[in-house]
C-alpha cells in the first residue's frame, strides 16, 4: 500500500484573532498534481506554507514523507526535499541564474561547483532557458523568471514541488511559458501543490481539486468531477464566477 | 579687506610638521574608528532584529543612548568621567598610557557612530523583502546561510551609499576631538594660528584637507557602489 507523501492533521493557523486555517486534515499521495483554489483569503497559500513550515503553525501537525514537522530538529534538511515557487519569484537578485540555481545545492548538500553547475545546465535546458544561464534576474522577463525559479526549486531533486500562485504576477503571454514546464513536470509524475487561478491548468493536468473556503477544506474532488458536477453550493458559485470571467 | 596672504609659511617648519602630525592623525583616528565602528555596528544591528527580547531590549538601549547624547559630551564624559568611575589602580594604569586623548577620542568615536551604524544595517536588513527569506529557507538553507549568502550581500549592496556617508560624518566630527587635546587637522589649524597669527591660511589649509579627503572618499565608495551593482536592479547606468 501506498503511504500519503503529505499528511495534514488538524492544521490551525492563526493569525491574532483572525483564523487562517480551521482544523484541516488531508492527506496527498505522490506523484499527484493537486490543485487548491478558493477565493483570497480562504487560507490556500497559508496551507501551502505550512507544509514546508515557513509558517509556525498553531495547533495539529504536519507529516512529511513520514517525518512529523512539529517536532522536525532539522527542519531546513526536510525543506531541500520540497520545493518552492513563489509569485513573485523571489530570485535572489545579486546574483546570476546559475548562482541562483546552484546556491542551495553546494551549501545544503554540500555538492561541489562543476557538480552543482552541470546539474543546472541540465535543469535550465529543461525550462527552456539555458541561454539565460549568466544573465541577473532583473535582466530576464517575468516568465524567464518563474522559469528560472522552478529551476532552482528542481535543483535540490526535492520529493514534492509546491507552487504558490505562479502565474498570478506574470503577462497573459507569459503565463503559458511557465504551465508548460509545470504540466512536464505533473507528466513526469512529480508530486505538485498548486495555488492557482488557472482554472484550465486545473481542469487539464491536474489530477484533483481541493476547494478552500475561510480556512476549511470545503470540497476535494477529481479535477473533471469538480468542474461537471461540483458537490458543494459555494464551489459551484466559485466556479461560475471564475469561469464566467473568460 | 587688506590682508596679505602668506601661504608659504605653512611650508615652514614647525608649521609643516603640524599639519602632516594632524593629517596622519585625523585619518588614523577617522579609519581606526569606523572600523571598530563598523563592526560594532554590524553587531548591534543584528541583535536589534534578533528574535530574544532582551537581546532587542539590549541593543535598543544601546542605540538610543549613544545616538541622543551630543558627540562632544560623550568625548568629555570619556576623557574627564569615565577614568573616576575607575578602582584607583586601573585609574593610574590609564593615565599612564601614551596617547590617552587619541585613545578616548577613539572610545568615544566608535561607540558613537556605531549606534548609528547599527541604524543603518537594521534599516538595510529591513529593506530586503520578505520573500527573499522565504525563498532561501525554503531551499533548506539555515538561518546563518540565508543571512551569509543572500540577505546580507544584497542588503550590502544597499547600504553603500549609507556606509559611505558614516565614513564622511566621522572624518568630520574627529574636528571635535581637538577639545580633549588630540592634535588633529583642526589642532593643528588652531595651534598654527596661535603661534603666527595667520588664522586665514591656517583653517583654509584645514579646510581643503577636509575637503580632498572626502572628495576623494565620494569618488571612491561612487566607484565601488558601480562595481558592485546587481545587473537591472540599482545603480542602472
Amino acid at each position: 500500500m501506498t503511504l500519503p507523501l503529505v499528511q495534514i492533521n488538524n492544521l490551525s493557523l492563526r493569525y491574532g484573532n483572525f483564523v487562517a486555517l480551521d482544523d484541516i486534515s488531508i492527506d496527498f499521495m505522490p506523484g499527484t498534481c493537486v490543485v487548491i483554489c478558493g477565493p483570497s483569503g480562504s487560507g490556500k497559500s497559508s496551507l501551502l506554507r505550512c507544509v514546508n513550515r515557513l509558517e509556525d503553525f498553531g495547533t495539529g501537525d504536519v507529516i512529511f514523507d513520514g517525518q512529523s514537522l512539529k517536532s522536525a530538529h532539522n527542519i531546513s534538511k526536510i525543506r531541500s526535499n520540497i520545493g518552492m515557487v513563489f509569485q513573485h519569484f523571489e530570485l535572489y537578485p545579486h546574483l546570476s541564474v546559475m548562482n541562483n540555481i546552484t546556491l542551495a545545492p553546494r551549501y545544503v548538500n554540500g555538492i561541489n561547483r562543476d557538480e552543482a553547475e552541470a546539474k543546472a545546465h541540465k535543469l535550465l535546458e529543461r525550462v527552456g532557458i539555458l541561454d539565460q544561464a549568466n544573465k541577473y534576474p532583473d535582466e530576464l522577463s517575468g516568465g524567464q523568471q518563474q522559469r528560472a525559479a522552478i529551476a532552482r526549486a528542481l535543483a535540490l531533486e526535492p520529493k514534492l514541488m509546491l507552487f504558490d500562485e505562479p502565474t498570478s504576477a506574470l503577462d497573459p503571454e507569459m503565463i503559458s511559458e511557465v504551465l508548460q514546464v509545470m504540466r512536464d513536470l505533473a507528466r513526469n509524475g512529480m508530486t505538485m501543490l498548486v495555488v492557482t487561478h488557472e482554472m484550465g491548468f486545473a481542469r487539464d493536468v491536474a489530477d484533483e481539486v481541493v476547494f478552500m473556503d475561510k480556512g476549511k477544506v470545503i470540497e476535494r474532488n477529481a479535477s473533471g468531477n469538480f468542474f461537471d458536477n461540483p458537490q458543494s453550493d459555494r464551489a459551484k458559485e466559485f466556479i461560475d464566477r471564475v469561469l464566467q470571467k473568460i | 579687506m587688506n590682508y596679505e596672504f602668506d601661504w608659504s609659511l605653512l611650508l615652514e617648519e614647525p608649521n609643516w610638521s603640524w599639519v602632516i602630525e594632524g593629517i596622519a592623525n585625523t585619518i588614523q583616528l577617522s579609519l581606526v574608528a569606523w572600523g571598530c565602528a563598523l563592526v560594532l555596528g554590524v553587531l548591534i544591528g543584528a541583535i536589534r532584529m534578533s528574535k530574544s527580547r532582551t537581546l532587542r531590549f539590549i541593543g535598543t538601549t544601546y542605540v538610543e543612548i549613544f545616538r541622543n547624547i551630543p558627540l562632544l559630551v560623550q568625548l568629555f564624559l570619556w576623557f574627564f568621567v569615565f577614568p573616576l568611575l575607575l578602582p584607583d589602580d586601573l585609574m593610574r594604569a590609564w593615565n599612564r598610557l601614551d596617547g590617552v586623548p587619541f585613545l578616548t577620542a577613539l572610545i568615544g568615536l566608535s561607540l558613537f557612530t556605531a549606534a548609528r551604524i547599527a541604524e543603518q544595517i537594521r534599516s538595510g536588513i529591513s529593506s530586503i523583502p520578505k520573500g527573499q527569506f522565504l525563498a532561501a529557507y525554503s531551499t533548506g538553507l539555515t538561518e546563518v546561510q540565508t543571512f551569509r549568502h543572500v540577505i546580507i550581500p544584497y542588503a550590502f549592496r544597499v547600504m553603500i551609499p549609507a556606509i559611505a556617508s558614516e565614513f564622511l560624518t566621522i572624518f568630520k566630527n574627529s574636528a571635535l576631538t581637538l577639545t580633549i587635546g588630540v592634535a588633529e587637522v583642526t589642532g593643528a589649524a588652531k595651534t598654527i594660528e596661535a603661534y603666527t597669527f595667520r588664522g586665514i591660511e591656517a583653517y583654509s589649509a584645514a579646510s581643503l584637507t577636509y575637503m580632498l579627503t572626502t572628495a576623494s572618499v565620494v569618488i571612491f565608495m561612487g566607484w565601488l557602489e558601480h562595481a558592485l551593482r546587481i545587473p537591472g536592479l540599482i545603480g542602472k547606468r
